[in-house]
């Protein structure tokens, strides 16, 4: 389909869509449109989808031609602005579209060719200064197609539901302004070609974040936890910045794809290099860490955790397209598009005293250390968008740790889980706004219960999004969990980093049988049990109308089925394995296995993980459907942890004496500093002609004889002057 | 009262001065118009307004120690001055102008001072002309606003 | 003596002069006074204005003169006048009356001590009484200032 339109026109409709309806929205929004602003957005978005869809098969299409034999070579690289062709004699590694817009800034000579620069033919000799040259150039590989699929269609969905659920608030153009921004932001972030261009829309997508959250800003509440997550997001950006830096003097360039003669960070070029393309010890180990920092601001990862949990002031169409689906996924996206440099500093760990620290391990110690600190956090929240906040955070967890087992199947099966985890965290996120818009803005699961038959679909649709992220069969969520646990497992067992992944394998046994408690601890308090109806719903406690009802039917559908249907013939994995920086693994002889195999079905790790979830589940009931009283037994017995869980681990109170108080020292005494020095100064330099004047001003006596006088005295100093000398 | 005698005094030494350099019509002149005319108007205006005896602003001065030490510097600035400028030039002018040569010492004095003005100096002689008109209309002018009435009369 | 010795001389008294006559222009206070220091000081500049267009043999000098004297007739004139107008406005000859022109915030100069009233034994004299003695207040006659 839309074959009409080829493929760089459809690669640039699609951020370009979401933002000509942010323009149209935001111009004609408060005076014209009004209560119709959802219709530009909703429609920009929806067309933004199905390109986005035919763009996915355009690429499937085209791996599908590169997985063929290889009798005839392969088209790897299409530049259909350019007419340079791929090496027809070189194996390509994955399948890239790269259509280049326009030259946004060109600096000749900006930098020596750093050592490890790489010419993209690969007889040619570099020039001994490469230029700084940044083209705003979009990519279609497996990885973007997928990532804009989801994105778009999530945000299709959120925006019709937020037609039902804003409706009457006031700034009701302005949210939909803000979300086709951030839905441009977004596409643009995962289309764009070059480092740089990421980072734009890396903060870009931070801005509208920071919007949506405060968008009731009149509240203080929100208005500092929009604060707080740019702020946090911004020390993790700074990471990511320095990391970009090094990135640029290492490579020479910060492209991906091979341009001006000159490889690209993950440019065919690059790639196919046998001889040792990336760099590994100290300075990968740096660059990775500074990556993955900036990941851990964007993932809401620990330490840079803080902030996901508070922006959940927002409106939850907001939580659940940013917080769950698309913003908090940059981070996950960033990582698996550096999976060479990445791996490189497995290849060659950076010996610190006889340890190897290498930077798959760290992220996977990341991303299972926060997997278990949110959720034992999880397990004691009252409000209900916090429980899933926290769950978000564990998920985004689950995924840095695939991500960190550096394997194949352990990458690609992060990225699965980011795919399943968007449809059921966001149904989840759009059911609890369904039960807080009846409740009249009460979330506060200790205010209601026993919703299931006032609000039925509502009951249904959450329970298949509990199911999909407690990771049952056959529900999205239990094959991409599986996926990750059987990469994990795969790397348990070869001396000290097996232990650590055994570790960590254990670690996410654990947090899969506290997420299934947690999530079903929510789901029996807010619909079973008594009736209770706080008294701000007033008439809302009905079901909600079906702007809102048909996306989290459509998402729970998709929540029952996606997981399913992309395990037919692994298709999922097998098309991501094509994107470039994917189909490196598989290309290099590496000395750990990292092939390994994908998808396998291991039944022992998948009863386990059922088991385990089951447990989890029937806890639940146990404690919640029912009377309750053990619930407060239990609180009682373990009171230090109970608390310990409900006050996050004191770690927003330890953010505040470690960094908000010397931040507000510093700024106490710079603005000391500004009042008094800065301001003394220029005071002074009016000060000085006043009293000056002042001084002059006491010669006007009135007093014809001191007038004489003074001209008296003035003619005996200047006889003085002109006879001085001469003596 | 008495300073204006003792002034009289004064322009007649200067006067007396005048006559020895030479000046024989400036003596003249300033017996007859400075002595004459402007003390004798003067004597007019003090008698007019004439105080109380010695009030209190005849008997202290305003700052009578510092008036009194600029006036001697600069005397003796000056006088040193001269001193030293006329010592160095001294010697040039030994020879210069004998008293007999001189242009100024003339018999016919008067004479030759009329031809300087009305030849050399002609502008500024129709200019102090003018200036005396206007001094005189001047003068009438300004007493001539009288006198705003006061309640208590003209001595306090 | 030469030339250049009379010279000096006649240049000593015109700056003694112009030495006086500022000096008591700068420190006495009644307006009249004033003024004629300020024609002595003229007077001194004509000195040596004088001396020294005899010393050079120029007319110049004496020109000059000519003309201070005529300027200090009208400068008379006019000072004169407006004493007068400022005595009838303030009733005293006092310079010190006039200091409106000063800045607002400096304080005026006013009179720290004023020194004793001269004991002046008013002794008038008398004539011995002829005929009937007009009827008048021994007081008054004691204490009047003026006769």
């Amino acid at each position: 389909m839309f074959d009409f339109l080829d493929v760089s026109t459809r690669m640039t409709l699609i951020p370009a869509l979401p933002l000509a309806a942010a323009l149209v929205t935001a111009l004609l929004g408060r005076s014209f449109l009004r209560e119709h602003s959802h219709w530009p957005t909703v429609v920009g978005l929806a067309l933004s989808f199905i390109v986005s869809l035919s763009l996915l098969f355009e690429v499937r299409e085209l791996a599908g031609q590169a997985h063929a034999p290889h009798e005839t070579p392969a088209r790897a690289t299409v530049h259909p602005a350019s007419f340079q062709q791929a090496e027809p004699a070189k194996p390509a590694v994955g399948v890239e579209i790269v259509h280049a817009l326009w030259n946004w800034a060109t600096i000749d000579g900006a930098i020596d060719t750093p050592s490890r620069a790489l010419p993209a033919n690969g007889d040619a000799t570099l020039p001994a200064a490469l230029p700084f040259k940044i083209d705003i150039s979009l990519r279609s590989d497996p990885l973007t197609a997928i990532m804009l699929c989801m994105v778009t269609f999530i945000a299709t969905l959120v925006a019709i539901y937020a037609a039902g659920y804003m409706h009457g608030d006031p700034g009701y153009w302005r949210f939909f302004s803000y979300v086709a921004l951030f839905v441009f932001s977004m596409t643009m972030l995962v289309s764009v070609s070059n480092f740089l261009l990421l980072y734009v829309f890396w903060e870009a997508v931070g801005v509208c974040s920071y919007l949506l959250i405060g968008f009731w800003f009149e509240k203080p509440e929100a208005a500092a936890a929009g604060k707080k997550a740019f702020l946090v997001n911004r020390v993790g950006d700074f990471g990511f910045a320095l990391g970009l830096f090094l990135i640029w003097t290492t490579y020479g360039t910060l492209n991906y794809h091979d341009a001006d003669g000159i490889a690209g960070v993950f440019g065919q070029a690059r790639l196919t290099n046998t001889a040792d393309p990336y760099v590994g010890g100290g300075l990968g180990l740096a660059i990775c860490l500074l990556l993955m920092l900036g990941a851990c601001g964007k993932s809401a990862q620990f330490p840079l955790h803080v902030w996901l949990p508070d922006a959940m002031e927002g409106p939850t169409p907001v939580s659940a397209l940013i917080h769950a689906a698309t913003m908090v996924t940059a981070g996950v996206y960033m990582v698996t598009r550096c999976t060479p440099l990445f791996l490189a500093s497995l290849q060659e760990p950076f010996d610190y005293g006889g340890v190897e620290i290498s930077a798959p391990t760290i992220v996977a110690i990341i991303g299972g250390f926060t997997a278990l600190l949110a959720g034992l956090i999880g397990l004691t929240q009252t409000d209900l968008k916090r429980v899933l906040a926290y769950s978000t955070v564990s998920q985004l967890g689950y995924m840095f740790l695939g991500l960190g087992a550096a394997t194949l199947a352990g990458v690609t099966s992060g990225m699965f889980h980011l795919f399943t985890h968007a449809f059921f965290k966001a149904l989840l996120f759009l059911g609890a706004g369904s039960v807080m818009h009846s409740m009249g803005h009460v979330i506060d699961m200790r205010y209601f219960s026993g919703l299931r038959r006032i609000m039925p679909i509502t009951h249904v649709t959450f329970l298949i999004g509990s199911l999909a992220l407690a990771g049952i069969i056959p529900f999205a969520g239990f094959y991409s969990k599986d996926a990750i646990l059987s990469a994990l497992h795969a790397r348990t067992g070869e001396g000290g980093t097996g232990l650590i992944y055994s570790v960590l394998y254990v670690t996410a046994i654990v947090t899969a049988g506290m997420t299934a408690f947690y999530t079903f601890r929510a789901f029996f308090m807010t619909f079973y049990g008594e009736e209770r109806i706080p008294h701000e719903a007033g008439h809302h406690a009905h079901e909600s109308p079906w702007p809102m009802t048909l996306p989290l039917v459509i998402l729970a559908i998709a929540a029952f089925g996606v997981g399913r249907w992309c395990e037919m013939d692994h298709w999922f994995a097998h098309l991501l394995e094509q994107t470039p920086s994917l189909a490196y693994i598989s290309q290099k002889h590496l000395p750990i296995d990292l092939r390994g195999p994908f998808g396998q079905f291991n039944i022992e790790i998948a009863a386990l993980s059922s088991l385990v979830a089951l447990a989890g589940i029937a806890l639940a009931a146990f404690l919640y459907l029912g009377d309750r009283r053990e619930v407060d037994v239990i609180s009682r017995l373990l009171r230090p942890f109970y608390n310990a869980s409900l006050h996050k681990f004191w770690w927003d109170e330890i953010y505040t004496v470690l960094v908000v108080w010397p931040t507000k020292a510093l700024a106490a005494v710079s603005y000391l500093f500004d009042r008094v020095i800065i301001d003394g100064l220029v005071n002074l330099c009016g000060y000085i002609p006043r009293k000056l004047g002042g001084v002059l001003r006491s010669l006007q006596t009135g007093l014809v004889q001191f007038y004489a006088l003074a001209m008296a005295m003035a003619l005996a100093v200047l006889l003085l002057t002109l006879i001085w000398p001469g003596t | 009262m008495y300073c204006a005698i003792w002034f009289a005094l004064t322009l007649a030494g200067t006067a007396g001065l005048f006559m020895f350099q030479g000046a024989q019509f400036l003596g003249v002149a300033t017996i007859v118009v400075y002595a004459g005319a402007i003390l004798v108007t003067m004597l007019f205006v003090l008698m007019l307004a004439q105080p109380q005896g010695l009030s209190t602003y005849d008997r202290v001065s305003w700052e009578p120690l510092l008036g009194a030490g600029v006036g001697g510097l600069l005397v003796g600035l000056l006088t040193h001055l001269l001193r030293s400028s006329l010592a160095t030039a001294d010697a040039g002018f030994a020879a210069a102008k004998p008293m007999t040569e001189n242009a100024v010492l003339v018999n016919e004095h008067v004479a030759g001072l009329g031809a300087q003005l009305f030849s050399k100096h002609l502008i500024a002689v129709e200019a102090g002309g003018s200036l005396l008109l206007v001094a005189v209309v001047a003068a009438v002018a300004i007493t001539s606003q009288g006198v705003p009435k006061r309640q208590g009369g003209r001595y306090e | 003596m030469n030339e250049t010795t009379l010279l000096l001389n006649y240049l000593v008294v015109g700056a003694l002069l112009f030495a006086i006559g500022l000096v008591g222009f700068v420190t006495r206070r009644n307006l009249i006074v004033m003024f004629l220091a300020a024609e002595m000081m003229l007077q001194g500049v004509s000195l040596s204005l004088v001396a020294w267009g005899r010393y050079h043999g120029d007319w110049g000098g004496q020109m000059l003169v000519i003309f201070i004297i005529t300027v200090a007739a009208c400068e008379a004139a006019v000072a004169l006048a407006m004493i007068l107008m400022m005595f009838q406005r303030s009733g005293k000859l006092d310079i010190a009356f006039w200091q409106q022109e000063r800045e607002s915030n400096l304080p005026a100069f006013v009179d720290q001590e004023l020194p004793a009233e001269p004991e002046e034994s008013k002794h008038w004299p008398t004539l011995t009484p002829a005929g009937r003695e007009p009827r008048f207040d021994q007081e008054e006659v004691v204490h009047r200032t003026h006769v």
